[in-house]
């Protein structure tokens, strides 16, 4: 019975990664049009750079990015959100956090009052853009996953 | 009033009887022109109204149609993209990956590419695509979806996922009766030039436009108003027209009634003018008749002369009384059936002119006047009414008499004749006729205007018994006249056609 269990779960690993690696084709579109438009999207749409996790009730920092926006105001995991941008988020769950970060985005500040370790601290985000080496890897990633190409130099824009 | 108005513009006494039927007539005619003109402008008026009325409906209507439809679509495009943004949410719960992008952006037709940036790692980004493979021209839309784990920024078509939502565009009929459906038609259209009521030539549009994310779109509901703005169907023309052919009709019953009219109240004036002049004409013969035969019986012992000259009055009044009425009478029979009262009998023109000369030469010398016949030889017997042919050719000798001046009292008799026609002019070396005069002179009891009419008498029945009489003979009566130098008068009796016998004679053999 085991065994049987255990054979499903591997013919079941088989399939998808021989699926997975159907997809690798999968991108109809030329590798430039897909690098355009990568870039298009992700040029200058400003982002956090945390991971949020909910709690219940509330929202909590889960994880910051290296380097990113959120590490730099010194925002750090275990954080509480109590109140961002004047909301209050002690009983918000992730959908009103996102909503409120949808409706700062043309602003791109936060203004975060956070629990941390029972203390209230103001935190002030600054929200950034992608820097360039992120989408370069979001490019280069892409290239590699849905059109077989793995140097990300050999799908530069001088195609 | 109105009479008394137009009485002012009654010009001289010759055309009084003329405004007279002119006014009869006119008055009437304005009256009716002016109902009609209030009715042609109440009915412009109203139909004005019906039409605003109507247009005010339509134009409502686009415009509720418009901007229902615009938010239904609004509503129906937003509630796709969450249904969307639904879809991805479950997907991102289990393992979000490059096949499940692709598999979503499948579903949702409407969406191009789609990258999914994870909040833990915005490099380990995930991009799928369905670009097509010609470059797409048309407008391209980003909308951010800020998932629980992460951002989905997407591309998408608008004018796909307008045609995904294109349902939402179904309407109500304005109205719906057997045979007839009046709606309004709803369109998406793109990059409006303006928004709000529109008038289109037709009938008219409301543009109402799409909230974001579609604002360069928006709908546009139409209704035509069944008439047009301008040209055959507009209130303002059709009145115009409609009052332009009534006051023509007006214009057309009037002139012909005042045609009747007047040919009427001619001869009702003149009638009053027989009246007048018959009376007269018969009263005075008869008072003189009167005078003589009481002058005879009461005076026995008068001289013999004067008793001659009284007898001589008396029958020469009883002459022209019995003159009188025969011409009254055949007027009045000529009039009531002109041709059944002749008796057409062989007469010899030549023989006709000269037994009548001889038979009233007596009258005539009696009366100062010499005839002179200038009758040419060789005329063919006639198919005429002798009595009738004389009593003209008597009426034109005794007008002759009655106009001449006291100087040339010489009354010429021609006959002769041309290849048409025979011819018998009676002349006189008299007053003569005033043109004026001389188109009326064969009208019924006219009497041309002299200074002394009333001392010539008659009846004004002469001239038009002549004309009846030459009329019923197939032919015509022809006038010149000089004022002053005297009057012809030409009576032309058409020939038969001689040619008819030779012909008949030609086709004789032919036909047998």
């Amino acid at each position: 019975m085991t065994v049987r269990l255990s054979h499903l779960l591997l013919a079941a690993l088989v399939f998808i990664t021989a699926a997975h690696a159907d997809d690798r084709k999968m991108c109809t579109a030329p590798a430039s049009e897909c690098e355009k438009a990568i870039r298009q999207l992700s040029s200058g749409r400003r982002y956090l750079g945390a991971e949020i996790k909910e709690l219940e009730p509330g929202i909590i920092i889960k994880a910051v990015i290296d380097d990113g926006p959120a590490s730099r105001a010194d925002l750090r995991p275990g954080d509480r959100l109590m109140s961002v941008n004047g909301h209050s988020t002690v009983e918000a769950n992730i959908k009103d956090f996102k909503q409120i970060l949808y409706s700062a985005k043309v602003t791109g500040v936060l203004w975060v009052i956070v629990l941390r370790q029972g203390i209230l601290k103001k935190v002030d985000v600054r929200l950034e853009p992608y820097t360039k080496a992120q989408i370069d890897k979001m490019v280069a990633q892409h290239l590699a996953q849905a059109h077989g190409i793995t140097n990300a130099t050999a799908a530069a824009p001088q195609q | 009033m109105v009479r008394d108005f137009l009485a002012k513009w009654k010009l001289s006494p010759r055309s009084d009887d003329r405004p007279d039927h002119v006014s009869s007539i006119l008055v009437p005619f304005l009256i009716v022109t002016l109902a009609l003109g209030v009715l042609v402008w109440r009915s412009y008026v109203l139909s004005e109204r019906t039409e605003r009325g109507v247009d005010t409906l339509a134009m409502q209507y686009a415009g509720y149609a418009a901007q229902i439809s615009a938010s239904r679509i609004d509503a129906a495009v937003g509630s796709e993209q969450s249904r969307a943004s639904e879809e991805w949410q479950k997907v991102e719960r289990r393992s979000p990956s490059s096949v499940e992008l692709q598999k979503w952006i499948h579903d949702n037709d409407w969406i191009i590419s789609a990258l999914y940036v994870p909040d833990a790692d915005p490099a380990n980004a995930i991009y799928a695509s369905e670009l097509p493979r010609t470059a797409h021209t048309g407008a391209r839309l980003t909308h951010d979806l800020y998932s629980s784990s992460g951002i989905v920024r997407y591309t998408y078509d608008p004018a796909l996922l307008l045609a995904r939502v294109q349902p939402a565009l179904a309407h109500q009929p304005l109205v719906q009766a057997q045979g007839f459906k009046q709606e309004v038609q709803v369109a998406v259209i793109e990059n409006p030039s303006t928004a709000g009521a529109v008038k289109a030539a037709n009938g008219y549009a409301f543009i109402a436009p799409l909230n974001a994310p579609l604002s360069s779109y928006a709908v546009r509901g139409f209704v035509e108003t069944g008439y047009g703005t301008s040209g055959w169907e507009s209130a303002r023309l059709i009145s115009i027209m409609l009052s332009a052919f009534a006051l023509l009709l007006l214009g057309l019953g009037a002139y012909l009634a005042m045609r009747g009219l007047a040919h009427e109240a001619d001869t009702m004036k003149l009638r009053g003018a027989l009246v007048a002049n018959v009376s007269h004409e018969l009263r005075t013969p008869l008072s003189m008749i009167r005078l003589g035969a009481e002058t005879l019986k009461r005076g026995a012992r008068l001289p013999e002369k004067q008793r001659h000259e009284i007898e001589d009055s008396i029958l020469r009044e009883v002459l022209h009384l019995s003159h009188l009425v025969e011409n009254v009478l055949d007027v009045a029979r000529m009039q009531n059936s002109s041709a059944k009262a002749l008796a057409f009998t062989p007469v010899y023109p030549r023989d006709l002119l000269t037994s009548l000369v001889a038979t009233y030469e007596s009258w005539i010398r009696s009366r100062g006047f010499d005839v002179k016949l200038h009758l040419a030889d060789a005329i063919d017997e006639q198919s005429w009414d002798r009595d009738a042919v004389s009593r003209a050719v008597l009426n034109l000798i005794d007008n002759a008499i009655k106009y001449s001046g006291d100087e040339n009292k010489v009354i010429d008799v021609v006959l002769r004749q041309t290849e048409q026609s025979v011819i018998i002019e009676v002349s006189d070396r008299g007053i003569g006729i005033d043109a004026g005069d001389l188109a009326h002179i064969f009208e019924p009891y006219y009497r041309a205007q002299f200074s002394d009419t009333q001392t010539r008498r008659g009846a004004g029945l002469g001239l038009t018994l002549v004309q009846q009489i030459i009329a019923s003979h197939g032919g015509t009566i022809e006038v010149e006249s000089k004022p002053g130098s005297g009057s012809t008068f030409r009576l032309l009796f058409p020939r038969p056609q001689s040619h008819t016998t030779t012909s008949l004679a030609q086709l004789t053999p032919q036909t047998l």
